[in-house]
This record gives C-alpha cells, sequence and structure tokens, in this order.
C-alpha cells in the first residue's frame, strides 16, 4: 500500500477539479466542471440522466481522458497517475461489474485479487464486509442467483474491499425497489460510520441526497447550484404554492406579477413563497382559488429545488 | 505487485474452464474426431501413416481453439460488466491485456496436456516424443495462439461476431497450417500463405517434437524465433487497442445525447 503521509491527509482534498470538460464531438457532456471535495466528506452530484454525472464520475476515476481540465484525487493526477488514482478510490458503477457464474466469494477474491491484496486479507475483509452488507449466507451461491439488491450490495462490497480512501457511488440505488433502496443506504451509512471514507455519490433520486454534506446541481454539463441540501430548500423559499387548473395560463398571468416567476409542468405550476407571503396567499386564494381545480401550499424540499435548477433557474 | 493480479485472472479463466465441462468435453472430441475419423478416412487413400502425421495438428488445434475461446472471453468480459472490475483495478491497462494472455495461454496448455494424456493412452504418442521439445513446442504454440486470440478480441466488438470470426480466424489459421499436410508439398499460393502463418510454425515444432523431425518443415529455432515475434507483436497490437478508451465503450457508459 501506499500509505498517505497522516499529517498531509487533513489538508488533500479527496477530490478537486478545475474546468473539467469531455467533448464527445459536436457535444460538450462535461462542460467546465469545478470541485473540491474534502477528505471524509459526504457529497452528492444531483442532475436528471445525460447532464453529465456520469462522465464527471468517470473521469475522476481515470475511465475516460478529460478534453480540458485537470483533477486530482486523494492528491493523485488523474492523467499523471491514473494507476494510484485507482488504487485510492473505489468505484460502483450504474450496472454491475460482477462475475454471474462466480459466487459470491470468488467474485470479491477475484477483485482483491486484482487489487494485490492478500488472499488471507481478502477472507477477513470479506467475512468483515458480508456481515455489515447482510449477505454471510450467500457467500458460496452464484452471484447469478442473487436479488438485483443483493447484487447492488455486492458491488458495493466489491468497491470497498480494498479499502479506498474515496468511494465514487453511480446512481447505487438505481433499478431498485423502495425497501432495497433503504437497505442500501443503510450499508453506506454503516460504511461511513466505520471507515469515514470519503463518498462521491450520483444519484437523481433526491430524496436519498436529503443525507449529504453537499450536493451540487449539474446541468447540461455545468455545475449550477451547490450547498448543504437543507441551505438549498430554505434558499428556494419557505413555502411552494402547487396552482392546478385547467386553464392555467390565466391563472399564472394573475398570479406572476405577484409571486414571481412560475414552473410550470403540464397543468400545474409552482410559485416560491417567503414566509410574509403567506396572508397574501390567503387573499389570493379567497380572491381566484376557485378557478384552480387544487391549490396546495407546502414545504419545499430536494426535488423542488431540482426541478427550479432543472427548469434554468437561479434557486438563490 | 503485478503478480497477484496475473494470478486472478489466470484462476478466473481456469475456474470457468472446469465449470464449462461441454467446452472442455468438445476440445477433447473434436481433435479425436479429426484423428480418428477423417485420418482413418484419408489414411486409406494416402497410404502412409496418416493418422500419425496428424496427431501435432490435432494438438495444436487444441491449442488454437482453447486459446481463442479463452481471449475472446474478454469480449464476454466487456459485454457482462465483469471488465469494468478489471478496469478499476490500479493496473496499467496493458497489464490487462498481458494477464489475459497468459491466462489465454495457460486455459490451452491444460486443454493440450490432458489430450495429451488421452492420445498416450490410445497409442499416438510415445517411442519417438522428445519430451523437452514438446513442452516448449506447448508452452511455445499456447503463448502464440493466446497471442492470435488477444489480437482477434482486441477488433471484436460484440460477440455477435464469432461466426464470421470462425470463418475468418480460426479455420483460415488451422488450415492454411501445415496441420493436414506437409507445408512443402502445397501449391505456391498456399504455400506462402501458410509460411505467413504463425501457427504453421507451432505445428511445425510439434512435429519436431513428435515426429522426431521427418515431418517438419522448418528449423527449431526458426519456428521458437516466430512464436516468441508473433506472441510479443499480437500482445503489443491488442495492448495498444485495449488502451484506447473507445475500447470500453459503450461498456462504461453511453454518453447521453449519442446516437448508437
Amino acid at each position: 500500500m501506499n500509505a498517505p503521509h497522516t499529517a498531509g491527509m487533513t489538508t488533500i482534498a479527496a477530490v478537486r477539479a478545475a474546468g473539467l470538460v469531455k467533448r464527445y464531438g459536436e457535444l460538450a457532456a462535461v462542460d467546465g466542471v469545478d470541485l473540491e471535495i474534502a477528505p471524509g466528506e459526504f457529497f452528492g452530484l444531483l442532475g436528471p440522466n445525460g447532464s453529465g454525472k456520469t462522465t464527471t464520475m468517470h473521469m475522476l476515476a481515470t475511465l475516460i481522458r478529460p478534453s480540458a481540465g485537470t483533477a486530482s484525487v486523494a492528491g493523485f493526477d488523474i492523467g499523471r497517475a491514473p494507476v494510484r488514482v485507482r488504487a485510492s478510490i473505489g468505484l460502483v458503477f450504474q450496472e454491475s461489474a460482477l462475475d454471474r457464474t462466480l459466487t459470491v466469494a470468488q467474485n470479491l477474491r477475484f477483485a482483491g485479487l486484482l487489487h494485490d491484496l492478500a488472499p488471507r486479507v481478502i477472507e477477513e475483509r470479506s467475512r468483515e464486509l458480508l456481515e455489515l452488507f447482510d449477505l454471510t449466507e450467500r457467500r458460496d451461491q452464484p452471484v447469478g442467483a442473487l436479488s438485483g439488491g443483493m447484487r447492488r450490495a455486492l458491488d458495493i462490497v466489491r468497491g470497498v474491499l480494498h479499502q479506498p480512501r474515496c468511494l465514487l457511488l453511480d446512481e447505487p440505488t438505481i433499478g431498485l425497489d423502495l425497501p432495497n433502496r433503504r437497505r442500501i443506504w443503510r450499508f453506506i451509512e454503516r460504511l461511513r460510520a466505520r471507515t469515514g471514507m470519503t463518498v462521491l455519490l450520483t444519484t437523481h433520486y433526491l430524496e436519498e441526497a436529503d443525507g449529504c454534506d453537499r450536493v451540487v446541481f449539474i446541468r447540461k454539463g455545468r455545475l449550477v447550484e451547490s450547498g448543504a441540501p437543507q441551505s438549498l430548500v430554505a434558499r428556494l423559499g419557505r413555502h411552494i404554492l402547487e396552482v392546478e387548473s385547467a386553464s392555467l395560463d390565466a391563472l399564472v398571468a394573475a398570479l406572476e406579477p405577484r409571486l414571481g416567476a412560475a414552473l410550470r409542468e403540464g397543468d400545474v405550476a409552482h410559485f416560491r413563497c417567503a414566509e410574509e407571503d403567506l396572508a397574501l396567499l390567503a387573499g389570493l386564494q379567497a380572491e381566484i382559488g376557485a378557478k384552480a381545480s387544487a391549490w396546495r401550499v407546502r414545504r419545499p424540499n430536494l426535488n423542488d429545488v431540482f426541478l427550479w435548477v432543472e427548469a434554468g433557474k437561479r434557486v438563490a | 505487485m503485478l503478480v497477484r493480479p496475473v494470478y486472478a485472472v489466470l484462476e478466473r479463466e481456469l475456474l470457468r474452464m472446469a465449470r464449462q465441462r461441454t467446452r472442455l468435453v468438445a476440445a477433447m472430441v473434436r481433435p479425436l474426431i479429426w484423428l480418428l475419423v477423417i485420418g482413418g478416412g484419408f489414411a486409406a487413400i494416402v497410404g502412409v501413416d496418416y493418422k500419425s502425421f496428424l496427431v501435432p495438428g490435432v494438438l495444436g488445434m487444441t491449442m488454437l481453439f482453447g486459446a481463442m475461446l479463452a481471449a475472446l472471453g474478454t469480449v464476454y468480459d466487456k459485454e457482462s460488466g465483469v471488465m469494468r472490475m478489471m478496469l478499476v483495478a490500479p493496473l496499467p491497462r496493458a497489464w490487462m491485456v498481458v494477464a489475459k494472455l497468459i491466462a489465454a495461454a495457460a486455459a490451452a496448455a491444460v486443454q493440450a496436456l490432458l489430450l495429451l494424456v488421452l492420445l498416450a493412452l490410445l497409442g499416438y504418442v510415445g517411442r519417438r516424443t522428445e519430451w523437452g521439445l514438446l513442452a516448449a513446442a506447448l508452452a511455445a504454440t499456447s503463448f502464440a495462439c493466446a497471442g492470435i486470440g488477444m489480437l482477434t478480441a482486441s477488433f471484436s466488438r460484440t460477440l455477435e461476431n464469432f461466426a464470421g470470426i470462425m470463418n475468418f480466424v480460426i479455420f483460415p489459421v488451422f488450415f492454411l497450417s501445415g496441420s493436414l499436410y506437409p507445408v512443402r508439398e502445397l501449391p505456391p499460393a498456399l504455400y506462402w500463405a501458410a509460411t505467413l502463418n504463425p501457427y504453421t510454425y507451432g505445428v511445425d515444432l510439434l512435429k519436431h517434437a513428435l515426429l522426431a523431425g521427418p515431418g517438419a518443415d522448418f528449423s527449431v529455432a526458426l519456428d521458437l524465433a516466430v512464436l516468441a515475434a508473433a506472441t510479443i507483436a499480437s500482445a503489443a497490437v491488442a495492448s495498444w487497442r485495449f488502451s484506447r478508451e473507445s475500447a470500453y465503450e459503450p461498456m462504461i457508459h453511453v454518453p447521453a445525447g449519442r446516437a448508437r
């Protein structure tokens, strides 16, 4: 192992990127991304499909080369020291990276040996991690016989077997049902509690990013908003007014002068409201609420931040 | 530092081979059919001890098929996603090709050894065998076949090409060698094709080892030199092919907004 000098650990950013760009022909999949993630931080990269999350992550993991810009992971430059970067990270792909024909234990042995771990070390860590991820009883079953949720859990075990300092999780819960998504999050929590490793996560299940220390929204390859989830939500507003109507145009035209720009989704319009707007809202509801088929005032959440960011609107 | 990863790839290859029983049985039956059925049939026409002449050829065939199938497993790894595990390993890309090459060569050599035991039991190997040379021939031919396999794999995007690979790589390599006939008695065009085929020299080396010389066309030194050169050259080209990032698309991901 190339052991880190402990003194430097706290000062070296886990991930640092400056002006990362990835172009595919005309298309800039990632268009100038700057990141700075502190060691131990739980960091979420959020955005819709095709926004550049995965491309960013794969550049950081040295799987694809940036068209421009630089980045370092655990202090190692992704261009000059790709092998040392890969030794410092664990990467869990959106799709499984396991051999379905081999057993759980055989897959972990394969992954461990590829990371130059001694067989005895692989045995020990596999036992611990399978315990942590509730997979102990599956040890000798072929991976093809596991459920989707178990396979994803095993993929994470595979990704952390070599005790990386930084774990990159690309949509770790995609395609899983709710109970399994919750299980995966419990596992990641346990892992973070136990190892204190930096976790960089991409997801488009926004409610799952609530636990992140910091999130950043990415849109068309550019970072558009960042901050702690709670503060982003707070910046959006105290309340969200949701109005539903068959004749939405007229309603929006009546409300926008008083509440600011609306965010429209089909027959629904969203408005951001401050605390002091509540009185105004009550008045508005009495005045024109009857024209709406639904009139809801609720607290905003990260999904709202996402929707506003997606609509290309600044949240702050 | 690089030994364990190679061992990992090798161990997985042998595990897979041991589990795919039909693949292993086919690897034994195919050469025996050639030897006993085709060899037996032609012996009646040719009139010489044709079956003995075929022994090096069928042994080589086992290595050619064994190494090709193992090396083409790389394409399967890409399709099934197992390649992702290798991609994130802290290894230079070229080393992954070397590891696969070694594993494919080992798979081929193991199958050749199993066939050798069967051939010995049937009485086709024995008296005239030069064992040291045979060991060298098995090693050198396995590696050269694995090299051809990795080269082919580096140019194959999907396993659907497999029929094409059979027709345009494995069969020509096998038939345009001295496996079934002495190279020097081929018509000029075929003769030149055979001399350009590195596999020819593997079979030739096996003839030196098993037939004690008379059936061989080239010198042992030339055979070994060509096999070594072919292995190194194909490994180099395959490494270069696999070090390009496009080699892993769309396995890593398909960039959004880009039609495939």
